[in-house]
């Protein structure tokens, strides 16, 4: 009988350093994981299940629900219906919320906004006039106008698609990739998220969205942060400079080796490596953080804003940073979407932190060649009505969450560049076909309906992109094998090159 | 090497230890079941759609005649369709797309099972615990650990006894979560007598911090927390509740009464406020009042996750499968989940919190060690006391029953919007036994179904925690699943035993902790063994050895500084956090959106005490692998990171512990050696190695080389902290022993159990 291999299994995943369950170094894993681990078995050279289009993705996510009538889910014919109550039959029984169950009417609100047609590849996309910067790369862009979830309220919906599943507990997205695909920059962590600063912050996050859930935990996302210490904990205190800290780690190292000699506990061993990768980052985190490398040139890209520690435009810099020295997994929330009452005035806000820097980070990746393996994706938790939420004016709206439809983007990273999928009925409520005719009832998670992509859809095309089979990313805890996608999930082909 | 070769022995090292014999007859349940489980049920088993297709969780179904061909065929055992389909090379099962295809060895067990008879066995987790007719009548643990030693191939002997300072501090830690206090371990290796180390043992039971410590891994399971866990994430009353378990530890409370209090103790009769608290468990579930979240949503979501939890914590089952469909592997109904959610559906608060700190129904509690000592007096009817509840200055959630059941029904697809069929009595997996006759249908009749002596589950789950908290590892490796999925025990006929144990013996914890630190298992030497291929010590044939908790990790330090403030309880302590990281994360309108540190002795509880934000619980907990509590956690991951090197040798708490350590030593002994040797005593049990010695006082000497000429640094690194500095001392000399004592404490013998 032999433990070992067993621990092997075990470990594996813990001390091979940038090695996921999957990725660099898994012909090895797939060797020591055996027949459990069949259905991690890759199938491709480069040990993913096949060959990776993406090498890393930066996810650009927008909590709160961004209002889709007002950015790029263009409604024309709402102009004339404007005030009148949402038909019955549009409605279709959806459940709403508590804030707008109670309204004697759900009066129809079209969008303030001017859009324009943009050339893609295709047919063309709308993009308001609220983006005029992510309008100039409708080229590059992939944007889907039918994402939809079941989840009506903001944390049960944040969790759902960041977790896939609407009550904590499950690993976050950042983390199951984390876990797949492991790292390929030691000297940085692989999994690293960002806040960014907004004049809205009525939105809660939570450490769950970032959090390993029932994966080892070194699979959470890291903070990388505008405020204090870049990296929790990075600096020397007071008064130890970093020859102190060399001579301290070394002495640190004698003292474990010398228990490591007493009880030859292998963990050790591991930790000594861990201060020296510790060592390593309290100059790799800095030099990642000082812009001053960065040529003019990036912050006309960029922005002024770029420049100011913990902007959208901040973030997204550093997400390219990051992106160059191989850090695969990004993630920047941007919180401050959720427009019930004042739309217009948070909305135009909101996009303008976002806007020119998306467009940047799209411009500059494609600069650097970097765009065609590094997916970026963009979007919320679930859309916003096209009712609206109070009192109806022309000029000043709101609107209460909506999650039969709403638009996400992505671009690079073998996304087919320049086209939209899914289009939604006249009134931006629900998905129909692509001619036009309604969907009744309306696509559910369980059967995939040509034209729409529920949560689980994006993120299992996501994995895809990545390498990764969203059916075989498992991990099993409490006798199931579970996965990012639940039991549901399929990978939309039309979106991919 | 070969995959296949790894499978091998992958499958192989998943069973017992001691029953591989080649010649002996397939073991069902132990050997056969787990396969079927994991590569049959999912189409086959307990949640097969139609009755026409074929099932294999039974005997009955496994034979019966589908058009002339039988799965099983017991008058021809050779002729069974089951063996010709495992090794149909063209059309094998399980189908090749399933991704689960059998092993050589698999399919070699399960041929052996058929032409053995193909008979069937229950699980062995759903068959009530026995001791055996020959089981060792003392020393058990021991004895069976012995055993499987002799069993193994080759047969193993144990490692020799670990020195007694090591053996001190390692069973201090266990019971404690602290290193042992001086003078008590100075008695332990004076005392000769042979009883020396059970006297030792027996103050450590009898130490508050026995309490403090054991309550920690209770509140992971059922995820205590100081906030409502959703949205807004609020603070909310809860706080007595966590005392609370720490005194029932304390007191030893007997398990059986553990449970039934905090299932029930508002439906016992005449409960007292103490009862009463402990329903808090019933309330532990994350909560939301997120605008425009509907009521009837968040009652089936706050059911779900207190029927879920339960299956972890009490039952070591994982329910969740059944809330959608019957359990694709567990023998467990999808109307089954529902008739035991039904015991948790009819309790009195709104699913929806508002918000509110004291969302009802609550209680005033006791909010210090004096109250709760008036509450003691009170219901201890000591003379003179008198109903102190009153006075006391905290409010706690309780749980109680609304005078009319709501009503519950099987949940289509568990979406709460979807009821059907008929109106459902609380009822219990008819798997894990019958439901009482005499019990009420109700949380209390729960509580009495769970505690009674033929329960298959909850005894063995407990001590398996136990068996986890004191050697690290459990005897069911995985002790969140002791479902068919799950890891079979690696000494069943001990887990059994113990269980037994249990409940022969009142349920009594601290005498099965005692049992399990006295074994010689226990105080075997914890060196790695060469001789052994062992590293997950499956066989016990060494001592316990592993990373320690975030919260002991802390607690040592803050212990062995003196900066330790011995207070019980109390509403959750802040200590240093990095500004803004709850802003950053916050809702305007949450209360929970600044984080104001603590002043002075609160800077200092035991970790225990600190405040718990679910949706962002303090950093030192989460880097060194505490779990959120948003869900319950039975098993912690233990890592290493670089992340936790940055804060165990910057993080601000931590390098005032060190200053205030080095301030102890200093003035404990004029000489460096001496100093050190001090150092060692406090943290490892023993005085400092020669080796390190040797390290220490070389980074000592060159810390003082270098800040002698840079006193302002000294200075600086001094100031980190809000306790003072002992300014009569020199403080070069005090800098450099501060950087001397950071580093030990980021060493091994500060952080692991060995």
């Amino acid at each position: 009988m032999n433990f070992s291999r067993e621990h092997d299994l075990n470990i594996t995943r813990r001390q091979l350093f940038g090695r996921g369950a999957l990725g660099l170094g898994t012909a090895t894993m797939a060797q020591l994981l055996g027949s459990e681990a069949l259905a991690q078995t890759p199938d491709s050279p480069d040990g993913l299940h096949h060959p990776a289009k993406a090498k890393r993705v930066i996810y650009l996510f927008m909590s709160g629900g961004p209002s889709q009538h007002d950015m790029w889910d263009h409604k024309p014919r709402m102009r004339e219906m404007a005030g009148k109550d949402l038909p019955e039959h549009i409605r279709d029984g959806q459940r709403i919320t508590g804030m707008t169950a109670g309204q004697k009417t759900l009066p129809l609100c079209p969008s303030k906004y001017e859009f324009t047609k943009q050339d893609n590849n295709d047919q063309g996309v709308w993009v308001s006039e609220l983006l005029p910067h992510t309008a100039k790369v409708a080229k590059d862009l992939c944007v889907v106008h039918s994402t939809f979830t079941e989840a009506i309220n903001h944390d049960p919906a944040v969790t759902y698609i960041q977790t896939g599943s609407q009550i904590p507990g499950r690993p976050s997205f950042g983390s199951w990739l984390s876990y797949g695909l492991g790292r390929m920059n030691e000297d940085l962590p692989g999994y690293v998220v960002m806040h960014a600063k907004t004049n809205f912050g009525e939105q809660s996050l939570f450490n769950r969205l970032w959090g390993p859930g029932f994966l080892p935990s070194e699979h959470q996302g890291v903070l990388l942060r505008s405020q204090g210490d870049p990296v929790l904990y990075l600096n020397n205190p007071k008064g130890v400079t970093r020859t102190d800290r060399r001579t301290q780690l070394d002495a640190l190292a004698a003292l474990n080796e010398t228990q490591h000699d007493q009880f030859g506990d292998p963990e050790i061993l591991a930790r000594i490596k861990q201060h020296e990768m510790a060592y390593r980052m309290q100059t790799s985190v800095p030099e990642l953080m000082d812009l001053s490398d960065e040529k003019e040139s990036t912050f006309t890209l960029y922005g002024e804003e770029a420049r100011k520690a913990g902007t959208f435009a901040a973030c997204c810099l550093n997400a390219r940073r990051l992106a160059e020295r191989g850090v695969r997994n990004i993630q920047i929330f941007h919180r401050g979407w959720d427009a019930h009452g004042n739309l217009p005035r948070e909305h135009e806000s909101q996009c303008k932190d976002i806007d020119q820097a998306c467009a940047a980070l799209i411009t500059d990746l494609k600069q650097r060649n970097m765009l065609e393996d590094t997916l970026v994706v963009w979007g919320g938790e679930f859309g916003r009505t096209a009712y609206c939420q109070g009192k109806f004016s022309e000029k000043n709206y709101g609107r209460d969450h909506h999650p039969r439809c709403f638009t996400t983007w992505m671009a690079g990273g073998g996304i087919k560049p320049g086209i939209t999928y899914g289009r939604t009925d006249d009134y931006g409520y629900n998905i129909v076909q692509a001619d036009g005719t309604p969907i009744f009832p309306q696509p559910t998670k369980d059967h995939w309906t040509p034209g729409s992509v529920h949560i689980h859809d994006l993120n299992a095309t996501i994995l895809h992109l990545l390498g990764i089979d969203h059916r075989k990313l498992t991990y099993r805890y409490q006798g199931r094998d579970f996965r990012l996608t639940d039991i549901h999930g399929h990978v939309i082909k039309e979106l991919l090159l | 090497m070969t995959s296949t070769f790894f499978r091998i022995l992958v499958s192989i090292s998943a069973f017992p230890i001691g029953i591989l014999h080649a010649e002996e007859p397939v073991d069902f349940a132990r050997e056969v079941l787990p396969i079927l489980s994991n590569k049959c049920f999912s189409c086959h088993g307990p949640d097969t759609k139609k009755a026409k297709d074929l099932r294999l969780d039974s005997y009955a179904a496994a034979i019966k005649d589908r058009k002339g061909i039988l799965a099983i065929d017991p008058d021809d055992l050779e002729e069974s369709e089951l063996l010709f389909r495992i090794h149909d090379q063209d059309d094998p099962m399980p189908p090749e797309d399933e991704g689960k295809p059998l092993t050589e060895p698999e399919r070699e067990i399960l041929s052996r099972w058929i032409k053995e008879g193909g008979k069937y066995a229950s699980h062995w987790a759903f068959v009530p615990p026995r001791k055996e007719k020959s089981a060792p009548k003392s020393a058990a643990i021991d004895s069976y650990i012995g055993i499987a030693h002799k069993a193994h191939t080759p047969p193993v002997t144990p490692a020799p006894r670990a020195d007694l300072s090591t053996l001190a501090r390692r069973a201090a830690l266990v019971l404690t979560g602290l290193p042992p206090e001086p003078e008590v371990l100075e008695k332990f290796l004076a005392d000769k007598s042979p009883d020396a180390y059970e006297k030792f043992v027996e103050t450590l039971l009898d130490s508050p911090h026995y309490g403090e410590h054991q309550a920690r891994y209770w509140l992971d399971a059922i995820r205590y927390g100081d906030t409502h866990g959703l949205h807004l994430d609020n603070r909310r009353g809860i706080f007595p509740f966590r005392d609370w378990v720490v005194r029932a530890f304390n007191d030893n409370l007997p398990l059986d009464d553990f449970i039934t209090w905090q299932l029930a103790g508002d439906l016992l009769p005449n409960s007292t406020i103490t009862q009463k608290i402990a329903t808090g468990f019933v309330r532990m579930n994350p909560t939301t009042s997120e605008g425009g979240a509907i009521a009837a949503e968040f009652q089936a979501k706050n059911n779900f996750d207190r029927t879920e939890t339960f299956g972890t914590v009490m039952l070591g089952m994982t329910l969740t499968c059944a809330r959608c469909h019957t359990h694709k592997y567990d023998p467990i109904i999808h109307d089954e989940y529902y008739s035991l959610l039904a015991f948790f559906n009819s309790t009195a608060e709104s699913p929806l919190d508002g918000n509110k700190y004291d969302h009802g129904p609550a209680m005033k509690a006791p909010a210090n060690p004096a109250e709760w000592e008036l509450l003691d007096a009170f219901e201890k009817k000591q003379e003179g006391a008198t109903d102190p509840q009153k006075s006391f200055t905290s409010t706690t959630l309780i749980a109680s029953e609304l005078p009319k059941p709501r009503v519950t029904r099987v949940l289509q697809r568990g979406e709460y919007h979807s009821p059907f069929g008929d109106p459902l009595q609380p009822d219990v997996p008819a798997v894990m036994g019958t439901f009482p006759d005499d019990a009420p249908r109700n949380r209390l009749g729960l509580a009495q179904w769970l505690t009674s002596p033929d329960h298959p589950l909850v005894a063995r789950v407990l001590v398996n925690r136990m068996w986890q908290r004191v050697f690290g590892y459990g005897l069911v490796r995985t002790p969140e699943d002791f479902g068919l999925q799950g890891e079979q025990p690696t000494h069943p006929e001990l887990l059994d035993w113990l269980a037994v144990d249990l409940k022969e013996n009142n349920w009594d914890l601290k005498r099965m902790l005692r049992l399990m630190v006295m074994s010689r298992t226990f105080q075997q030497s914890s060196k790695r063994r060469p001789d052994l291929e062992d590293p997950e010590n499956r066989l016990f044939a060494r001592g316990p050895g592993f990373r320690l908790d975030a919260e002991v990790i802390r607690d040592i330090a803050l212990w062995s500084s003196g900066l330790l403030n011995g207070t019980m309880g109390g509403e959750g302590v802040k200590p240093y956090q990095p500004a803004g990281l709850w802003k950053a994360l916050m809702h305007p309108a949450s209360n929970t959106k600044d984080y104001v540190q603590d002043k002075g002795s609160r800077l200092y509880q035991r970790s225990l005490y600190v405040y718990w934000k679910r949706t962002s619980p303090h950093p030192m907990m989460t880097l060194f692998d505490a779990p959120n509590r948003e869900s319950s956690c039975v098993k912690r991951s233990r890592t290493s990171t670089a992340l936790q090197s940055l804060a165990l040798l910057n993080e601000t708490q931590r390098i005032e512990m060190a200053r205030k350590l080095a301030e102890r030593i200093i003035t404990s002994a004029k000489d460096d050696q001496q100093r050190l040797d001090i150092l060692y005593k406090l943290l490892a049990c023993r005085p400092a190695r020669e080796k390190e010695r040797t390290v220490c006082l070389k980074l000592l000497e060159g810390m003082e080389a270098s800040y002698s000429s840079r006193a302002e640094d000294a200075k600086a690194l001094l100031s980190t902290g809000d306790a003072p500095v002992n300014e009569s001392l020199n403080q070069i000399e005090l800098a450099s022993w501060t950087q001397v004592v950071i580093t030990v404490l980021a060493s091994d013998i500060a952080l692991s159990l060995f």
